[in-house]
């Protein structure tokens, strides 16, 4: 009981309502937790994109057949290639592939038409920009799938032995902001926590008025708690802020328990503070804070698979983003969005979050207080 | 001499820069660092994909469907839980679940076609792309390597494949030129600013009123001399990148060295700019820099197609110098057209640079310099 009057004491109270004070006079702070986290969330949730589709297609049909044209339209048909300009002479398309005027080029030769008539194998060449890796597998699994179901049609609509019959589960239209929005709430609460926190510590370190702080009979939890508290309520703003952003403008679908979200996401700020904390007891004036808190948060991001997918890294850095405390929390922040899972699926990152929490705040707390006495 | 004045202020902004060893310290190796993660953890394409399997059939011919789908290295198999197909995929331990009907070897044998239902997690969506085309492929190879395609269809067209530039696909080909648009863009920016809200903050400013040096000398000599540091960062970073990852220079190398020049220049007028506007708020100079990264490094299509940015936002990718100097690097390190592939890229890069510093001269007209 003692304890606990100590904890609601009015000098805590009165420490409160200086910090609260400070950030509410200081524009620039409520500047940084309002806008950036809009416009990333707006910008990201809507750039972020990895579809293929409309790839830019350049064709030269030697063949001028009926065929040819079926085979070209069969191509553009659902819209992952979509054909850019007809050249006459091959050399033109291999041009316009190097200089990535087109990402894919078809040839079809003369004897196209002749060769299906006669039932034998009719080659076509294609030409892929190989300079996205990525989008060229994806371009090149497509133009052998179409191709082969246009096969299929030719030979009187004749059916595979096996078919496969692909569901998407939870986001069926493959809604590219549906997998990234989650991801960059995420992001956009670490960028701003970390930075708002650092910010308003490092302030009173630079300014000096840390030392005054010291001469009160204030004990050095109690600055800081008085510190965290309403930096924890603002940045939930943020949760808040960002959640309707994604409901409003993006439609996410929030399935699982919204009240588990926010307790997770309250965990969650807790680390993002911690980080901002031990970011300003490591640097020794603004400027380094700046440089230092690149150094945490680049690959903090990275690693989180917020951004691009956990599965395509390599096993090292698969492994160590488990390190990476944002990952937990995109993960979290994905399931609970997107799918309608509780505890029981999440358990192991909220153990996760909740170490981290642990370790980030104190040893934040800890610094703080060796560099205070 | 004007130019004589400008350089001295460049040596004066150099000496104090290399004081601050942190700082030194920092710029050199978080470039390097920001390059390595990039470098090593950033693919797009996605191997050991965890599928469960539910098998009804578990016959022989089920089970060598299975080996086939197992085989390539894109998928591993993961245990279904508690008999529920969709069970693993919610827990997140799943990517995937391949659910193969009890009918199916005998649906084979008597040549009646069957369905095999693959549930896709599709929270995850460029996975889930790849996971379709995968199965497919895979089912595909599985039918003819077991000799049950319906022999010799009639009509066959075959395409023939060719990737130019990068047949093994390699994407750190794709990946690393793009790196060196972010962060010769956002180091370079970020050292000037942190440079120019130091000296308001500190006061400094002051001295420079009360001497005869212009605001446009003045600038120009901070702008040489983060240019300077810039082109440090530039060669650290090609030279590592050409040990590391095998990343080299192919054909012409003018373009390179041209719009690395111009881009780098531009950096720091954007980096000056920010720290003339942004009062002696170092915060302010941070969510800058951090905005800065992160349109450097979304809106430059440094990671996805920029074809894939929507309409007014497309717009915005357009004034991202970063965006044509990926251009001019992916052309330098990967395609090696030259001039001729790079358009109009050097003299956009140019021109939002020249806005910049053009800014910048007109924020300090503002303040009390001499003439």
């Amino acid at each position: 009981m003692n304890y606990l009057r100590h904890i609601l004491s009015d000098r805590l109270w009165s420490l409160i309502i200086k910090e609260v004070q400070q950030i509410l006079h200081n524009k620039q702070i409520i500047f940084l937790l309002l806008f950036p986290p809009t416009v990333q969330l707006l910008i990201f949730g809507l750039a972020l994109n990895p579809a293929v589709t409309h790839l830019s297609l350049g064709v030269v049909d030697y063949s001028r057949s009926a065929d040819s044209r079926a085979l070209v339209s069969a191509l553009v048909e659902n819209q992952v290639f979509q054909v850019q300009t007809y050249e006459s002479r091959q050399g033109d398309l291999e041009n316009q592939v190097r200089t990535g005027q087109v990402t894919a080029g078809l040839v079809i030769p003369p004897d196209f038409s002749q060769s299906l008539a006669r039932h034998q194998p009719a080659h076509v060449q294609v030409l892929i920009d190989g300079v996205d890796a990525n989008t060229a597998g994806i371009a090149q699994g497509y133009m052998k799938q179409i191709i082969q179901r246009h096969t299929q049609t030719l030979n009187a609509g004749q059916r595979l032995p096996v078919e496969t019959e692909v569901i998407f589960l939870y986001n069926p239209g493959l809604l590219s902001s549906w997998f990234f929005v989650p991801g960059v709430i995420g992001v956009v609460l670490t960028l701003t926590g970390s930075l708002v926190s650092s910010t308003t510590v490092i302030r009173e370190k630079d300014v000096g008025t840390l030392e005054q702080l010291l001469m009160t009979p204030a004990a050095g939890w109690e600055i800081l708690a008085a510190k965290i508290a309403p930096l924890f309520v603002l940045l939930m703003g943020d949760v808040l802020l960002a959640s309707a952003i994604g409901r409003v403008i993006f439609g996410l679908p929030f399935r699982g328990n919204y009240g588990l979200f926010l307790l997770l996401s309250a965990l969650y700020v807790l680390v993002c503070i911690g980080i901002g904390i031990l970011l300003a007891t490591l640097a020794n004036n603004q400027q380094q804070v700046v440089l230092i808190s690149f150094f945490f948060n680049v690959p903090l991001i990275q690693l989180s698979g917020a951004i691009a997918p956990i599965e395509s890294m390599p096993p090292f850095f698969r492994a160590l983003s488990f390190f990476d405390p944002l990952r937990h929390y995109v993960q979290i922040a994905r399931s609970l969005i997107l799918k309608d899972v509780g505890v029981e699926a999440l358990w192991i990152h909220i153990l996760a979050l909740s170490v981290f929490a642990v370790l980030f705040l104190g040893v934040s707390i800890n610094r703080f207080r060796t560099q205070l006495s | 001499m004007p130019m004589k004045r400008v350089i001295s202020q460049c040596l004066k902004e150099l000496m104090q820069f290399q004081r601050d060893r942190i700082t030194v310290a920092l710029a050199l190796v978080l470039p390097l660092a920001v390059m390595l993660i990039y470098g090593y953890a950033i693919r797009l394409e996605s191997k050991n994909i965890p599928i469960s399997i539910q098998d009804f059939d578990n016959s022989f011919l089920s089970r060598t469907y299975v080996e086939r789908i197992v085989a390539t290295n894109q998928f591993v198999p993961t245990p279904l839980l508690r008999g529920d197909p969709t069970l693993s995929i919610d827990w997140g331990r799943a990517k995937a679940t391949l659910v193969i009907p009890p009918n199916f070897s005998q649906s084979i044998l008597t040549q009646t076609p069957v369905t095999v239902q693959v549930l896709v997690d599709g929270t995850d969506v460029n996975n889930a792309r790849v996971i379709q085309n995968g199965i497919r492929a895979a089912t595909q190879f599985f039918l003819s390597s077991s000799h049950l395609l319906p022999d010799r269809p009639q009509i066959q067209i075959v395409a023939d494949v060719r990737l130019w530039f990068n047949p093994g696909r390699d994407e750190a080909l794709y990946i690393v030129p793009g790196i060196f648009g972010v962060i010769l863009w956002v180091f370079p920016s970020m050292l000037a600013a942190i440079a120019m809200v130091r000296e308001k903050e500190e006061g400094t400013i002051v001295q420079i009123y009360a001497s005869d040096l212009s605001a446009t000398e003045w600038l120009l000599g901070k702008e040489l001399a983060y240019f300077m540091v810039g082109v440090g960062e530039a060669i650290l970073a090609f030279s590592v990148a050409a040990v590391l990852f095998g990343i080299r220079v192919r054909g012409d190398p003018t373009t390179l060295l041209v719009g690395t020049g111009i881009f780098l220049a531009a950096a720091v007028a954007f980096g000056l700019l920010v720290g003339a506007r942004a009062g002696n708020q170092t915060g302010a100079v941070q969510g800058t820099a951090i905005a800065g990264f992160l349109t450097a490094l979304l809106l430059s299509g440094f990671i996805y197609r920029i074809e894939n940015i929507p309409m007014p936002l497309s717009l915005l990718s357009n004034v991202i110098p970063a965006r044509y100097f990926i251009l001019i690097t992916r052309d330098a390190f990967v395609r090696g057209t030259g001039w001729s592939g790079i358009g109009v890229a050097p003299g956009a890069i140019a021109l939002m640079g020249g806005l910049f510093f053009f800014g910048a001269i007109r924020t300090l007209r503002r303040m009390q310099f001499s003439d």
